[in-house]
């Protein structure tokens, strides 16, 4: 009796332990299964900097061959990043440092760069059968000849500049000011930190502008499309438009223009006429055409951090906000970028190509391990309309505020912005493709408080498009 | 040959393949060929392994077929492990490893005749307490441990092999006063309050526990102690109130270190959030995680990790270097094999006839089920981190010989069992 009562207490016991041995080894399972990446890429785990030591990083590279980053060995066996450029591609490629961790192609490659690609590190032991001293090398669609005439363009003033093809959404130059040179990233860390002017923030995708009369080829998009106004009629530009008892909108300078069509109110980014435009359209349909090209829409693509747009909340806008709205001013804050993919609408015949730095990546050998293909991201607007715009944006160029970006020989469709912000000077803005009948690229300059666009964006984007095309 | 000969001699055979493939792997990484000496070295070993192997089966013909495969696989990873990580240290855990099978063999000896100390209870457990209090009084710090007792040349770690004689003592303690005393009880509220006799060692032993803890700082020997002290006492009796009671004592004991003791309230707040200090109080802990996440499923392979970045690895964190280099499988694998012999342990108590032998297996069992919970759970940030070995992989000798011992004691008591049957 009192010895089955043992044995059935020592079951119990046993049945305990094995239960607590049994969590156990979940918890660890847990911590080596879910918890693993966090662990292995934790800034402190010295594991990272001790690989790196024995393996060569892979290059970055324009898409001409140009190194825009590369290790070095040095005469105590480790490696030194060294960036040849400096400050010029320092937001696109980004910089590498063991304390610091990685940002731009630097992290978002970094597994290919290292030669840790995730897929092979679980394979455990195996993967070092196929054991290699180099990572791989990364190609990228930027043309550095670009690049580095965009960033001297630029000179000392705060801003930024994309190029890219319209035509398959390869972005050629991403140039962001003030910028910081990576290869002396951990002396210079605390200015860094202290400069007020943000210099890590790459402009380009995560700064947030209005946009100014820029968008108003938007918004003639959004009224071809809903027919509002055949491209005949005309509009009174009396220099003020009334919108309301106690707000009225003027025109830039107050200059009254008398009679003018869509062509012509573009050409001279005429405020009340598209304020009206905005107005006739109503809040629903300016909301359905940001909705239309992608406003709302993450770009699935991690080769660049993007900061979202800042829309108006549509069902709240007053008349006065809508006017506002339909001239690319109010609450609206958007990224040079988004800029970029309105222009290539109608530089591609309404569809925009998703955006991207990656061009290839490649082993040492010089066997492609993986290869970008363009891929359509939206189909925004019909060929008809697009072609209107592109007309209307030349015209811009040809006869308009856009005449700064005037090349003789080659056909240059743009739109000028000069956008007013909390400070006193406006950005000054320029978008545009060229050449207009079969556009390779498209221009965005964003000049913080430079004033108007017409005089200091678009004379930047004419020395690229020369550069490019010529 | 039999079948329980044939069975033992084939698994002895895939325990020894691991421990020669695994130090061939090490050597043709780290030295880039085959150290003569060494390989030596291990075939020796492999040989006193068969030996052992032919003079029990000799002897002790019906004895558990298990025990001594699953050990020497056990040996056989932590032997590579520390060839791997401290080449320096391999001999003298291999002499440590020779020595502990030649007390394996010795301990079933002797232990064949346990009911002859079960007579001699009270010598056994005062041997037990004298050597916890030597410790206590004559410990050395070594290695952060101040478990440590130097004699002239020799130094021991007693607590480890106090373990054995505190098991035996209690069983024979608890099943001789159990039909005397059993049912005297007297009731206070709803729990059942146990005659004092009963859990005296109880008391004596949570006081010996308490002592170790605040004057050594040996957080895992105390703990190890109380439940293996609590745990036995359950089993005797089938009273939950003693866990009750037990909980108390322990919670509350708990509660005042970590309020008046700053080193427990430390390892406390380095469990509870690591990433506070991660470079000074939580350096280890923080280490042998990173250590374990980098190993994944599969391991980075051996050699191919970075244990070394873990301090003391060799002793208390090997886990964390096998869960690196082996992976999540490595790991479990280990886990799954000190299962199996805790497994064994048990089923050998459940077949003995004798209450006594069988409350001595299952107290051996249950104490290297809690050893290897406690360790483990420490190096993984489950528990606080509490220094003690895990038998027969961490380096050193008192564990290694303690850890045989026990071995040898479920080893004699599972022969038995068959000769009476």
């Amino acid at each position: 009796m009192h010895n089955n009562d043992i044995k059935k207490n020592i079951s119990k016991v046993a049945f305990f332990l094995f239960s607590l041995i049994l969590i156990l080894i979940v918890y660890i399972t847990y911590i080596q299964v879910v918890n693993s990446d966090e662990l292995v890429n934790n800034p402190l785990n010295k594991r990272t900097a001790a690989s790196s030591n024995k393996i060569q990083r892979g290059s970055i590279i324009d898409r001409s061959g140009n190194k825009l980053a590369y290790s070095e060995k040095n005469d105590d066996g480790h490696f030194t990043r060294v960036y040849p450029f400096n400050e010029k591609f320092a937001h696109v490629v980004g910089y590498e440092n063991a304390k610091l961790g990685n940002t731009g192609i630097e992290a978002v490659y970094n597994s290919y760069l290292s030669g840790t690609d995730n897929i092979s590190a679980k394979f455990g032991a195996i993967q070092k059968l196929i054991k290699k001293n180099n990572g791989y090398d990364v190609v990228l669609t930027i043309d550095s000849k670009l690049q580095q005439v965009a960033y001297d363009a630029l000179g000392n003033r705060n801003g930024a500049i994309i190029v890219l093809n319209p035509k398959n959404g390869a972005i050629l130059a991403m140039v962001s000011k003030p910028s910081f040179n990576p290869n002396l990233i951990n002396e210079s860390w605390t200015d860094i930190q202290n400069n007020s002017s943000a210099l890590l923030l790459n402009r380009a995708t995560q700064g947030l502008y209005p946009p100014g009369s820029i968008l108003k080829t938007m918004i003639l998009d959004a009224t071809l499309k809903e027919h509002k106004v055949t491209l005949q009629d005309t509009f009174d530009c009396p220099g003020y438009l009334k919108v309301s008892d106690d707000y009225t909108l003027y025109e830039s300078g107050k200059v009254a223009y008398g009679k003018l069509n869509l062509k012509e109110a573009l050409a001279v980014s005429s405020n009340t006429t598209f304020a009206t435009l905005a107005l006739k359209l109503g809040s629903v349909k300016v909301e359905d055409t940001f909705k239309r090209f992608g406003f709302d829409k993450k770009i699935e693509n991690e080769d660049f951090i993007e900061s979202p747009t800042v829309l108006p909340n549509f069902n709240e806008l007053s008349d006065g906000d809508l006017c506002q709205v339909g001239i690319g001013q109010g609450s609206l804050l958007i990224t040079p970028l988004r800029m970029a993919l309105m222009t290539s609408v109608f530089a591609n015949k309404g569809v925009i190509m998703k955006p991207h730095l990656l061009n290839e990546i490649r082993a040492v050998d010089g066997s492609i391990i993986k290869k970008y293909s363009a891929e359509k991201w939206l189909e925004v607007t019909s060929k008809e309309n697009a072609k209107i715009i592109s007309e209307f944006m030349e015209n811009v160029v040809e006869n308009g505020t856009g005449r700064n970006a005037r090349i003789s020989g080659i056909r240059v469709a743009g739109k000028t912005g000069t956008a007013e912000n909390a400070e006193e000077n406006p950005h000054a803005w320029f978008i545009g493709f060229a050449p207009a009948e079969d556009p390779e690229l498209v221009v965005v300059v964003i000049i913080e408080n430079g004033g108007g666009g017409g005089k200091i964006a678009a004379p930047i984007a004419k020395k690229i498009i020369v550069s490019a095309l010529k | 040959m039999n079948s329980l000969e044939k069975k033992e001699e084939l698994l002895i055979i895939l325990a020894c393949l691991i421990f020669l493939i695994g130090i061939s792997i090490v050597q043709l990484q780290n030295l880039g060929n085959l150290n003569f000496t060494v390989l030596l070295q291990e075939l020796g070993l492999v040989v006193i392994y068969f030996i052992t192997h032919k003079v029990l089966r000799r002897y002790y013909p019906n004895g558990d077929p298990y025990l001594l495969p699953l050990t020497i696989s056990l040996i056989s990873i932590g032997l590579t492990m520390i060839y791997r990580l401290k080449p320096i240290l391999f001999l003298q855990q291999l002499k440590w490893t020779f020595i502990g099978i030649f007390v394996f063999t010795l301990s079933i000896y002797f232990f064949r005749k346990l009911n002859i100390f079960a007579n001699y209870k009270y010598i056994i457990g005062l041997i037990g307490v004298c050597l916890l209090l030597s410790s206590i009084i004559f410990g050395t710090d070594i290695g952060g441990h101040r478990s440590w007792v130097i004699i002239g040349a020799f130094r021991f770690q007693p607590s480890e092999f106090a373990k054995i004689f505190i098991v035996i003592f209690l069983a024979a303690y608890l099943i001789e006063h159990k039909v005397v005393l059993g049912l005297h009880t007297n009731k206070l509220g709803p729990l059942i309050m146990p005659s004092f006799r009963f859990i005296a060692p109880l008391i004596a032993i949570w006081g010996l526990a308490m002592m170790m803890f605040l004057l050594q700082r040996d957080l895992g020997s105390a703990l190890l102690f109380f439940c293996i002290a609590v745990l036995m006492t359950y089993m005797a009796n089938n009273n939950l109130s003693y866990l009750c009671i037990a909980s108390l004592f322990f919670f509350i004991g708990s509660f005042v270190s970590y309020l008046f003791f700053d080193h427990v309230k430390v390892r406390i707040d380095i469990w509870r959030n690591p990433w506070m200090d991660p470079n000074g109080q939580a350096y280890q802990i923080i280490q042998s995680l990173f250590a374990m996440g980098s190993g994944k499923i599969l391991g980075t392979g051996i050699t191919y990790g970075h244990p070394e970045f873990i301090p003391e690895v060799h002793t208390d964190f090997i886990f964390a270097a096998i869960a690196e280099e082996l992976g999540l499988l490595g790991a479990v694998a280990v886990i799954l094999i000190y299962m199996l012999i805790i497994y064994r342990g048990f089923k050998i108590s459940l077949m003995c006839e004798n209450e006594i032998d069988a409350l001595i297996a299952a107290g051996i069992s249950a104490s290297i089920a809690l050893q290897i919970f406690t360790i483990i759970a420490g190096v993984t940030k489950f528990l606080p981190l509490t220094g003690i070995t895990l038998p027969f992989l961490s380096y050193g000798g008192s564990s290694m010989i303690t850890s045989f011992i026990m071995i040898g004691l479920l080893f004699a008591l599972s022969e038995k069992r068959n000769n009476i049957a």
